[in-house]
């Protein structure tokens, strides 16, 4: 009997063994995309180190690789063929790398992809959407601060005044607390403090004509479509502040 | 005018009519089963997830959230508590419940003839629960108002298969937040007589709910007697938040129900095997069971149960599938061996609409709720696109369920006449049963009649409209909120309620949250 060398995948097939370091550039990106789809971290980072060694840019391998990776990643999660826990590790791989160009980014005073600070409205604990919202934008390449559940209007402000984001972010899944929403809103304007950031709202109870009603930006059906919003919202402000 | 004497004066066909268009079900308080359980675990499977969960309670622990009288009432009672973290020693929690908790008691309705037994061998079916939305075929969708929570209340008050008038059937999203709960209590005591629940979104809440049964029942009888029944949630894993364990402080003490319920979507809030879930379930409604002995002995509890299974392509909840039910079927068991009536079921689905798909994943979890012993099956009737939506004619449909359920809970007939010998004599080889004496003496409830289904000819069919089974509940449902006439309620009774109302709400601002 012969021995077989190398691993077999789920298939059956036989995966060779590849170097990172001694792919073309090309080669390694397109590698980077299946390392994120396949959610291997360590790979990940790997990849982003050799590309800036190599005197790519922080921003170059930040939208080639990473992004590039994620959105084919987003796709298929909205197409139903990557699981939620697939996805989870996808956005963890992602995170991976941008832990080693964030500091490069800030150095160059060029901007991440965005940021945002997400919570669930006071009264409100459930999280499951929120989480997985979360994860979407981490997996789109935005800085996420996950203030948890239950937040009243100053935790929002001492979060926006800590953390400067482009986006608040605030679920509710309750129509008992859904209301609260337009509450920090108000808060907001009376700050002088609502133009200052993107106000995107979601969960099952809510609607398009309700977001409006409260006063948000964006409201959004599913975390798939959050992150495309928000990425697609932050570029829109940039650009109009330019 | 000429006497024939001896000849009984026939009833003709107007008498006919009348007695084919009432509904053939017998009306009954509740159901008393007759069938054995349907044990999909073994003993010894049973026994394994009763030592894991002991395991989870010891080990693990349980948060007890922003609350500390209850961190406290549980240190008193002898768990181990660190922070919020509370520990219970092995067996802890079955000793407390089982030392005070009722195996059944009744929950008083304002007519006695509706009160209900929960627990033992019992089935008490309940309207859905909880939706934001309601839906019907000619509105759509949209969100709830008073007037669809009235019209929901009238509609149980009328279903012969719903034995409760439930609780917040849907949400009167047209309320201020903070006072919707006095429209809705008054809607159940004065549009039906069937035993209600209660308001757990703020201990305030709760206490106003027992305020206002004390006006009907009056006071002493309140504080022994349980007349309302409420839906404590544990906030899974393994937390139970300030909100809930609040309302279930106020209804214990005052002796009232509560349900506590881990409510779970399992792969996000449980692990995804079923062992697991029903190893993660059976610890925290321990947890909470006990903690409501320790508020009061002996106030009524239930062990609830609420388990779907998430899409692990989205997120999002799933209905009718094998999983959940294979849950139910274990924790109805664990239910029954630590003593306590069970809590779980309903019609459930994630359907948008009153479809096929509605109609079967509903069905799948009826009929397993049935079979796995359910005591209180919430969510019976209405639900809709996993519990966002209450639907007007999945309602009517799901009472045609609700009305077989109880058929086949009563189990088989094994009479002399429900073991028709003389039929089998009578008929012999070769002819047929329409003619016969037993079928003549037995047809008109022999088989169970739907009230929504059409077995007619495809020409008939054709000939009335083709209409589909949603069509048929969309006339059904209005024709019932027509021929509606309200059950008396004493007039001295309604006034002291409106006039509690109007006080109370007048004491406090509206406020949205
Ligand atoms: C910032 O930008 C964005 C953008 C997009 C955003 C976004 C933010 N946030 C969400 N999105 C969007 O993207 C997400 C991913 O695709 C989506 O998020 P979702 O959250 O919609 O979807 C999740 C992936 C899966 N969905 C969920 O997780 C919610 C499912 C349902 C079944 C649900 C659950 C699971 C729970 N519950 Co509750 N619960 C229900 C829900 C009914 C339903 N079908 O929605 C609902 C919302 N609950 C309800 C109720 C009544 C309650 N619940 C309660 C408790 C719970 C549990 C703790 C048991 C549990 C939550 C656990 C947790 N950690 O989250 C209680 C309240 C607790 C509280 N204080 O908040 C309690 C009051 C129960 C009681 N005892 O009476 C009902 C609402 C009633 C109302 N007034 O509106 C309800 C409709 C069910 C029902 N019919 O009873 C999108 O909406």
């Amino acid at each position: 009997m012969l021995d077989n060398v190398g691993d077999h995948n789920e298939m059956g097939e036989e995966e060779e063994d590849i170097i990172l370091s001694e792919l073309p550039n090309d080669e390694l990106v397109l590698q980077m995309h299946d390392d994120l789809y396949d959610g291997l971290k360590e790979d990940v980072v790997e990849g982003t180190t050799i590309l800036l060694e190599r005197g790519w840019s922080a921003e170059k391998v930040l939208s080639e690789a990473l992004v590039g990776g994620m959105t084919i990643v987003g796709i298929d999660f909205r197409d139903g063929i990557l699981f939620v826990p697939e996805v989870l590790l996808a956005a963890n791989a992602m995170k991976g790398g941008m832990s080693i160009l964030q500091p490069l980014l800030a150095e160059t005073g060029a901007k991440p992809v965005g940021t945002m600070v997400i919570g669930t409205v006071k009264g409100d604990i459930h999280d499951i959407g929120k989480n997985l919202v979360g994860m979407m934008m981490e997996g789109a390449g935005f800085v996420v601060i996950d203030i948890g559940i239950n937040n009243s209007v100053e935790d929002y402000l001492a979060a926006l005044e800590k953390y400067q984001p482009d986006i608040l972010g605030m679920s509710a899944l309750l129509t008992t607390t859904m209301p609260y929403m337009k509450v920090v809103v108000n808060a907001l304007v009376e700050h002088g403090l609502r133009d200052k950031y993107i106000v995107m709202v979601g969960g099952a109870p809510l609607n398009e004509e309700f977001a409006d009603a409260v006063g948000a930006d964006a409201y959004c059906r599913d975390a798939a479509e959050a992150s495309t919003t928000a990425i697609r919202m932050v570029a829109e402000k940039r650009l109009a502040c330019a | 005018m000429s006497e024939r004497s001896g000849r009984r004066k026939s009833r003709g066909r107007d008498a006919k009519h009348a007695d084919r268009k009432r509904n053939q079900m017998e009306v009954a308080a509740f159901i008393d089963r007759k069938i054995p359980y349907f044990d999909y675990l073994s003993t010894e499977s049973l026994e394994l997830i009763e030592h894991n969960a002991d395991t989870v309670l010891e080990e693990i622990g349980i948060d007890f959230r922003d609350d500390p009288e209850a961190l406290s009432l549980l240190k008193d009672a002898g768990a181990d508590v660190e922070g919020e973290r509370v520990r219970f020693p092995r067996g802890m929690c079955r000793s407390i419940i089982q030392a005070s908790a009722p195996k059944e008691f009744t929950q008083f309705a304002r007519n006695t003839e509706r009160n209900v037994i929960i627990g033992g061998d019992r089935t008490v079916l309940v309207p859905s629960y909880g939706s934001p939305f309601v839906r019907d075929l000619d509105g759509g969708r949209r969100y709830a108002t008073i007037n669809d929570f009235e019209n929901f209340v009238k509609l149980a008050y009328m279903a012969p298969g719903l034995h409760h008038s439930g609780g917040t059937i849907c949400e009167p999203v047209d309320l201020p937040v903070n006072k919707r709960h006095f429209d809705m209590i008054y809607s159940h005591i004065k549009y039906s007589d069937k035993p209600f629940m209660g308001s757990v979104t703020h201990p305030d809440r709760a206490q106003d709910t027992v305020d206002m049964a004390k006006l009907v029942f009056g006071d002493e009888f309140v504080e022994n007697n349980c007349v309302c029944i409420s839906l404590i949630n544990a906030n899974s894993p393994m937390t139970f938040d300030a909100t809930m364990l609040g309302a279930a402080k106020v209804y214990a003490r005052h002796n009232q129900a509560t349900m506590i319920s881990p409510f779970i979507l399992a792969g996000a809030m449980s692990p995804v095997t079923v062992a697991g879930t029903a190893t993660q379930i059976l610890a925290e409604a321990l947890a909470g069971m006990a903690f409501v002995q320790i508020v009061k002995p002996g106030a009524p509890v239930v062990f609830g149960t609420f388990a779907s299974a998430i899409s692990m392509q989205s997120g999002a909840p799933t209905f009718g599938t094998p999983e959940p039910s294979m849950v139910m079927y274990a924790v109805g068991a664990l239910a029954r061996r630590l003593g306590v009536p069970f809590r779980s079921g309903g019609g459930l689905t994630a359907s948008k609409v009153p479809d096929a798909q509605a109609a079967y994943e509903s069905a799948n979890t009826l009929q397993a709720a049935a079979m796995s012993g359910v005591n209180f099956m919430l969510h019976t009737a209405g639900w809709l696109e996993g519990g966002l939506s209450m639907s007007y004619e999945k309602f009517i449909m799901d009472c045609d369920q609700a009305n077989m359920l109880a058929v086949l809970l009563k189990g088989a007939d094994m009479s002399e006449n429900g073991q028709a010998m003389d039929a089998l004599r009578e008929i012999g080889p070769g002819s047929h049963f329409l003619g016969s004496a037993h079928t003549q003496a037995n047809f008109k409830t022999a088989f169970y009649r739907s009230t929504v289904a059409d077995n007619n000819s495809f020409e008939q069919w054709q000939a009335d409209g083709e209409l589909d089974c949603a069509q048929r509940a969309n006339a059904q449902w209005k024709q019932m909120l027509n021929d509606y006439v309200a059950p008396e309620l004493d007039p001295a009774i309604d006034e002291a309620l409106l006039e509690f109302i109007s006080k109370r709400k007048g004491s406090f601002p509206d406020k949205e949250y």
